[in-house]
């Protein structure tokens, strides 16, 4: 039996609660730990179990819904869907991407992360999303 | 000497007992009602604050004593039942001086929350479909005293005093013949919805699924001892002796408790410290969970912060009181 999908979050963290959820979910999704057919908890119980509000985990579900992962019916819990081929992303979008990454790796250098490390760190993350 | 002494001194001797053991009456992680971690109990500070609890309360114990045994000499009924008393006030403040100061001292718990995609353990167990068959007690038994309904006195007794003997009666009525059985499905059903809300109002763990395996042993001791109470008016035996059942299934229960407390693998509800109040009341709006895990003791309690709970709470009172007018009086 695999291992069952885990996601956490940190409630003293910055990061507002709803975008951890939706960024520990895209993690799962991305790299195939929930695949499609997969049962996610309801709104209600996802909430209760985090001790946070329903708003949060809801606002968390539709985000991911609108990107094409879940299938929210109301009354039951969100099912993990197939999502079709994706457009390329906009060039937009893409610089949007370049500079968060560039924030990442500047914040790993300052860390004292060496080259090489961040290099590897990078490379196994990718090879560790499936698609 | 007064004839209310010996009551007083084992009433305060016995207070005093459980504030000595109330430290060790919570789950593991809890000292204090305070979330600590594992092994900060057996730290210096833990010691320190457990030496000075057992201190106040031996003191507090034998101050109750000593005034008890002086004012025997007096009379007078408010200043004994202070003394008696004063183990469980003078415990509960020595308990929450070393809640705060635990609170003070111990690290910060992990703000991190880590929870399992899975949606299995949101269906209701099956096994919760034993709640039904006790219903069979209350209705056969109301079904045998309908074919026996001659056999029943015109007055019986409904209340019996410390001797077994009665003290208060009803005419054979309906509703005072089959009123415990109305009691006792009405209280059956509350308990019912009661497991159902623990289930779907409070956070995924053991605890959740041990306090509902206990809601359904209840309810069969329930529907069992009401059955045999509504037979007592036809019934040639003492009173009395329902206590042994109940007597020993609390025995029973409360072994079971402790030996769920101190379960070393059984999980903590992760509620922050900030929201309790006195260790035992727990007020978090922002928390959707309706019950949650006590700190001091075993089961749950209502988070106050949230309003499904008031409401919920207020339709089970209600539900309770309107129970008790189905009795005889």
């Amino acid at each position: 039996m695999p291992p069952l999908a885990k996601i956490r979050i940190d409630l003293t963290s910055q990061v507002p609660a709803y975008r951890q959820i939706v960024d520990e979910l895209r993690v799962l999704l991305v790299e195939g730990s929930l695949p499609p057919g997969s049962d996610l908890p309801s709104v209600r119980r996802l909430a209760m179990e985090l001790g946070i509000h329903f708003n949060t985990v809801g606002e968390a579900y539709r985000t991911l819904a609108e990107e094409g992962w879940l299938d929210l019916r109301h009354g039951r819990s969100a099912k993990v869907i197939a999502r079709g081929a994706q457009s390329a992303a906009s060039p937009e979008r893409v610089q949007e991407f370049r500079t968060q990454l560039r924030n990442l790796v500047a914040q790993m250098r300052a860390a004292g992360v060496p080259r090489s490390r961040i290099a590897a760190e990078l490379r196994s993350t990718l090879e560790g999303l499936n698609p | 000497m007064n004839n209310d002494l010996p009551v007083s001194l084992l009433v305060a001797a016995f207070t005093g007992a459980v504030m000595l053991l109330l430290p060790h009456i919570s789950p593991r992680r809890y000292f204090f009602a305070i979330t600590v971690p594992p092994g900060f109990p057996s730290s210096p500070a833990g010691r320190t604050s457990l030496r000075r609890y057992y201190s106040a309360v031996v003191c507090s114990i034998v101050i109750s004593v000593v005034t008890l045994l002086e004012l025997d000499r007096w009379s007078g009924p408010v200043l004994p039942a202070v003394a008696m008393l004063a183990p469980s006030i003078l415990g509960m403040l020595a308990y929450l001086f070393e809640r705060y100061h635990v609170a003070q001292v111990a690290p910060r718990p992990d703000p991190v929350r880590v929870v399992e995609l899975s949606s299995d353990d949101d269906r209701l167990p099956r096994w919760i479909a034993l709640m039904l068959p006790p219903f069979v007690f209350p209705i056969a038994t109301a079904a045998w005293l309908r074919a026996r309904w001659n056999e029943i006195p015109t007055r019986f007794a409904i209340h019996w005093n410390g001797h077994d003997i009665a003290d208060r009666f009803a005419g054979k009525t309906p509703r005072a013949v089959y009123g415990p059985l109305l009691f006792c499905g009405g209280m059956m059903l509350v308990m019912i919805l009661l497991t159902l809300a623990t289930f779907y109002g409070s956070r995924r763990g053991r605890q959740r699924t041990a306090i509902v395996k206990m809601m359904v042993a209840t309810i069969y001791v329930i529907a069992a001892l009401f059955s045999v109470i509504a037979i007592l008016p036809i019934a040639p035996f003492r009173p009395s002796m329902l206590l042994i059942p109940g007597v020993l299934f609390s025995a029973l229960l409360l072994i079971w408790v402790i030996r769920v407390l101190r379960d070393p693998s059984m999980p903590v509800d992760r509620t922050p410290d900030d929201c309790w109040y006195l260790g035992s009341i727990y007020i978090n709006a922002k928390d959707p969970a309706i019950f949650v895990q006590r700190r001091i003791g075993f089961g749950y309690t209502i988070n106050m912060g949230n309003r499904l709970a008031w409401m919920l709470m207020g339709g089970f009172a209600a539900a309770f009181l309107g129970l008790v007018f189905t009795l005889p009086r």
